[in-house]
């Protein structure tokens, strides 16, 4: 090693020492003692409650606190995580029972079974949500019904007998695995935390909150989401994998599909929003089970069975009050002085020209695309070039949408083929396209409510980011977090292309409808586009803002960017279009100056129809 | 041969009974766009209510039914399963429909599911019942076994065909030509829409939930004397109507009830048939279907089942 980047080193070690002193919370202070004074508890004998009840209540919380990165971040309803602990569970105690592991070893492997099942049930992340939650349920039962049905693997109903061995060197006693649990836990809330509140996680929620502008934007979906539902599955499988040893049996029974519904409702209770949440509503439901198992007996009912309704109407009691859970409802309720943050209004300049001016950018030949007998766009063919604004503009149903979508890739085209500075676009996704500097806005007014206008605008960053993977963020390399910085000068800056850095640290749902249309824009504009295709900019907005608006789009123009703006709004395309196409019935139909085509008698029959006012 | 007419016939009834545990399924998500994960424990809750009735929760011999009080203990359960439907949908789906929160109604019914489930195991804690049969089946033929082209045959798998298929066909026909088949059928393609021309929708739908329970119980209650019953038997079942209902994603409420003889069928043959020295033996029985059509909708959704995207 140099001494250059040994001093490097130095200096961002000391930054990052800094960063975490000034980061440092009364919440953090709070967390540490809680976790000290937990560290503590196999030394105090408390009454009722066993050591390897408590270890395996922690390992519970584990799988949890990974649960939460799929159903709080994410927003999957998962009713599968047991399986990810029985797969876990039982491929370590057979490669301890059968082939003689050591025990590290055996849970490593039961984390890598479950992470395997994980990528083979992945696929299912791309679906709509209804659909993750019949799929993970429909797992959570092959997995249990597999073990019934198999005795050879399960060991039947005796369960498998797993020999104990040491765990780092120690007798493992349901102390030792009480610490390794709590140290686990300790590390995977500090991982998901880090995730949440880095890239990763600003990507899911967006993803959660409105997946078409998400996508639109740039977010590989099914990337993102799978990153989650295997992390979530390797803890399960980690913690499944430790935790069976300490119980010495395996016991399929004890993976039914109750277990995936119990951490499901662990992580409601308390708070699938917040990191702690999962822990907390699983030491909820531990103590609920200590209290209800007297009670059970008082009844003469079997415990399990008391468990389970205790535990689904507690559920319904959450989702009724509609809270979002225990932590985050405590987080309110205890933060007296909100402090806001102030606007950093250093508005650098950091964008270059993107192309020279005159140079054609985007190129489209013959576009065509029908759906079912319907034809959509008929042949369409055009070129943008860098710093000059073309307006689509044509009556409705005219397939000027059609073509944005043809031309971003959300649509395959039937025919034709779209070049970006020369380069065929045929075979590259929608979230490629933007990484190659072809973005876009939507039509729809869509938003993401829980984000402010700095960070709905983050999310189209994104795409530029290279230190921005889940490890990295998890681990908090320096490049992760100097990118953090850059990206966030670079995305206020795009909200001052707008005109909203005074918004930037505005909640979504306080802007107004047109302000929400800006965000998107900059969002767009965040990924650094070559060309921007803008879908119905000026729709809703009050004569008094065309200026503004069309001052936005003379910025923009002024990047060197090529601006597509598709526009109903004739106004507006008056102010900035240097060129129209007219679209009718799927063709281009006359192109020129406003003027030109106003002028031709074509584009009067299609906007006016054939008989004259 | 004769052990494929035997794979068939046991198959087509098991089969039937799904088939309206998947046509249940398919018509609620093509109403609500929600997945009723209490659907199969719903109709556990009225089938043990009509055993609860009848003889109470000692263990059953198989003649301690009677006519007269079969008829009211079955009235009973269906009552119950009807208003536990119509009860989930109210009180649990429709609240979180209406703020559009997935996870609601999610984990909703999955508590519905797991709350049924543990009141009817407190009460009947054996690990199995006989359900007591009202028709004379172990009357016809040889101990209730016929022969048919040479195979041994359940009588009681005929009758559970024909009262499958007749109820499959009467839903259809209900939801074809009757008023209040249009107006379910306008709200599955429109809810909003359907409410603005003045279908009383939530109603409908709530009835609808009641009524989807009460056709599969009657189709498991037709089925149960065959087999030993426990508080499992509802979720099962219910299980196997989604895995059905899923392979068909969820389409029209008769391809559901044809995937459902399908599933029926296919399990059969997996317990049953060998070709050569091959088998894939009874283990595989439930195992095989689930992995397949999870494989299946993970591998090649169709594109309604896919996330949102622009």
């Amino acid at each position: 090693m140099t001494a250059a980047s040994l001093a490097r080193t130095g200096t961002e070690l000391r930054r990052a020492l800094a960063e975490a002193r000034s980061g440092w919370s009364p919440a953090a202070w709070t967390a540490a003692g809680a976790v000290a004074v937990a560290a503590l508890v196999p030394l105090l004998s408390l009454p009722g409650v066993r050591m390897d009840s408590l270890a395996n209540t922690v390992y519970l919380a584990v799988v949890a606190t990974g649960l939460g990165l799929t159903v709080g971040a994410a927003g999957l309803p998962s009713l599968g995580a047991g399986a990810f602990v029985a797969v876990g569970a039982f491929t370590s105690a057979l490669l301890v029972a059968r082939a003689g592991w050591p025990l590290e070893p055996a849970a490593l492997a039961g984390a890598a079974a479950a992470l395997v099942a994980g990528l083979l049930s992945g696929g299912v992340v791309r679906l709509r949500r209804a659909f993750v939650a019949v799929s993970t349920w429909l797992l959570a039962w092959l997995v249990w019904l597999f073990l019934l049905a198999f005795p050879s693997v399960s060991g039947g109903a005796q369960g498998l007998i797993v020999p104990q061995r040491r765990l780092l060197g120690l007798v493992a006693t349901p102390t030792v695995h009480f610490e390794v649990a709590l140290a686990l836990l300790v590390l995977s809330a500090i991982a998901v935390a880090a995730v949440r509140s880095g890239a990763p996680g600003l990507e899911l929620s967006a993803l959660r909150q409105a997946p078409p502008l998400a996508t639109a934007l740039g977010v590989r979906l099914g990337r993102r989401r799978l990153g989650a539902f295997t992390a979530s599955a390797l803890l399960a499988g980690l913690a499944g994998g430790l935790s069976v040893q300490l119980s010495a049996v395996a016991d399929p029974t004890a993976y039914d599909p109750f277990l995936s519904f119990k951490l499901l409702v662990a992580v409601l209770l308390g708070g699938a929003a917040a990191t702690l949440g999962p822990a907390v509503g699983v030491a909820l439901l531990g103590l609920i089970g200590l209290a209800s198992d007297p009670l059970a007996r008082l009844l003469q009912l079997p415990i399990e069975r008391f468990d389970t309704a205790v535990a689904a109407v507690l559920l319904l009691f959450v989702l009724a009050l509609g809270g979002g859970g225990i932590v985050p409802w405590l987080c309110v309720w205890l933060r007296r002085e909100t402090r806001d943050p102030e606007p950093n209004l250093q508005v650098t300049d950091c964008y270059k020209a993107m192309n020279a001016p005159g140079q054609v950018a985007l190129r489209a030949e013959g576009l065509r695309k029908a759906f079912g007998g319907v034809v959509a766009l008929d042949g369409l063919s055009l070129e943008l070039s860098g710093g000059e604004t073309t307006a689509l503009v044509g009556p409705n149903g005219s397939g000027k949408t059609t073509a944005l979508r043809l031309l971003s890739g959300t649509e395959p085209p039937d025919a034709g083929r779209v070049l970006l500075a020369g380069r065929e676009l045929s075979e590259t996704p929608t979230h490629e396209r933007v990484r190659l500097g072809l973005a876009r806005t939507l039509q729809s007014a869509a938003s993401f409510p829980e984000l402010t206008a700095l960070e709905s605008t983050l999310v189209g960053r994104g795409v530029r980011r290279r230190y921005g993977g889940a490890i990295r963020t998890a681990l908090a390399t320096p490049r992760s977090r100097a990118e953090d910085g850059a990206a966030e000068e670079a995305a206020l800056e795009a909200l001052a292309l707008v005109g909203l850095e005074a918004r930037a640290h505005t909640a979504t749902p306080e802007l107004t409808t047109s302000e929400r249309r800006l965000v998107a824009l900059a969002g767009a504009l965040a990924s650094e586009p070559k060309v921007l295709l803008v879908d119905e900019l000026a729709a809703g907005a009050g004569a008094d803002e065309l200026e503004r608006l069309a001052g936005i789009v003379q910025r923009i123009r002024a990047r060197g960017i090529a601006v597509l703006l598709v526009e109903h709004n004739l106004r507006l395309v008056r102010l900035v279009a240097d060129r129209v196409i007219v679209l009718a019935a799927g063709r281009a139909v006359a192109e020129g100056s406003l003027a030109e085509v106003a002028e031709s008698e074509v584009v009067r029959s299609a906007y006016l129809g054939a008989q004259r006012l | 041969m004769t052990i494929a007419l035997q794979v068939l016939i046991s198959g087509l009834a098991a089969g039937g009974v799904y088939g309206l545990f998947a046509a249940g399924h398919s018509l609620v998500y093509r109403l609500t766009g929600i997945v009723h994960f209490a659907f199969g424990d719903l109709v556990g809750l009225g089938v043990f209510a009509t055993l609860l009735v009848l003889a109470g929760t000692a263990p059953v011999t198989q003649s301690g039914a009677h006519e007269p009080r079969f008829l009211g203990a079955l009235v009973v359960g269906l009552v119950l399963c009807v208003a536990a439907g119509v009860a989930t949908y109210v009180g649990i789906v429709q609240p979180y429909l209406a703020r559009g929160s997935t996870v609601g109604w999610v984990a909703g019914t999955a508590a519905v599911a797991f709350a049924i489930r543990a009141v009817i195991g407190a009460a009947f804690q054996r690990s199995s019942y006989v359900f007591p049969d009202p028709l004379p089946f172990h009357r016809v033929g040889h101990a209730g076994f016929v022969r048919v082209a040479g195979a041994q045959v359940e009588a009681r798998a005929f009758f559970v065909i024909g009262l499958a298929l007749a109820l499959a066909l009467a839903s259809a026909w209900l939801l074809e030509r009757t008023r209040f088949g249009r107006a379910l059928r306008a709200v599955a393609d429109d809810a909003e829409g359907a409410r603005v021309v003045g279908v009383p929708v939530d109603l409908f739908v709530a009835l609808a939930f009641g009524l989807v329970g009460a056709l599969a119980m009657l189709a498991a209650i037709a089925a149960a004397p065959g087999e030993a019953v426990n508080a499992n038997t509802g979720t099962l079942l219910g299980l196997k109507g989604l895995v059905a209902a899923l392979a068909v994603r969820f389409g029209h409420p008769l391809r559901a009830f044809a995937a459902g003889l399908v599933l029926g069928v296919v399990e059969s043959a997996i317990a049953n048939v060998h070709l050569g020295s091959w088998q894939l033996g009874p283990s595989y029985r439930e195992v095989l279907p689930i992995a397949f059509v999870l494989l299946l909708i993970a591998a090649w959704p169709s594109r309604e089942a896919l996330e949102e995207r622009e």
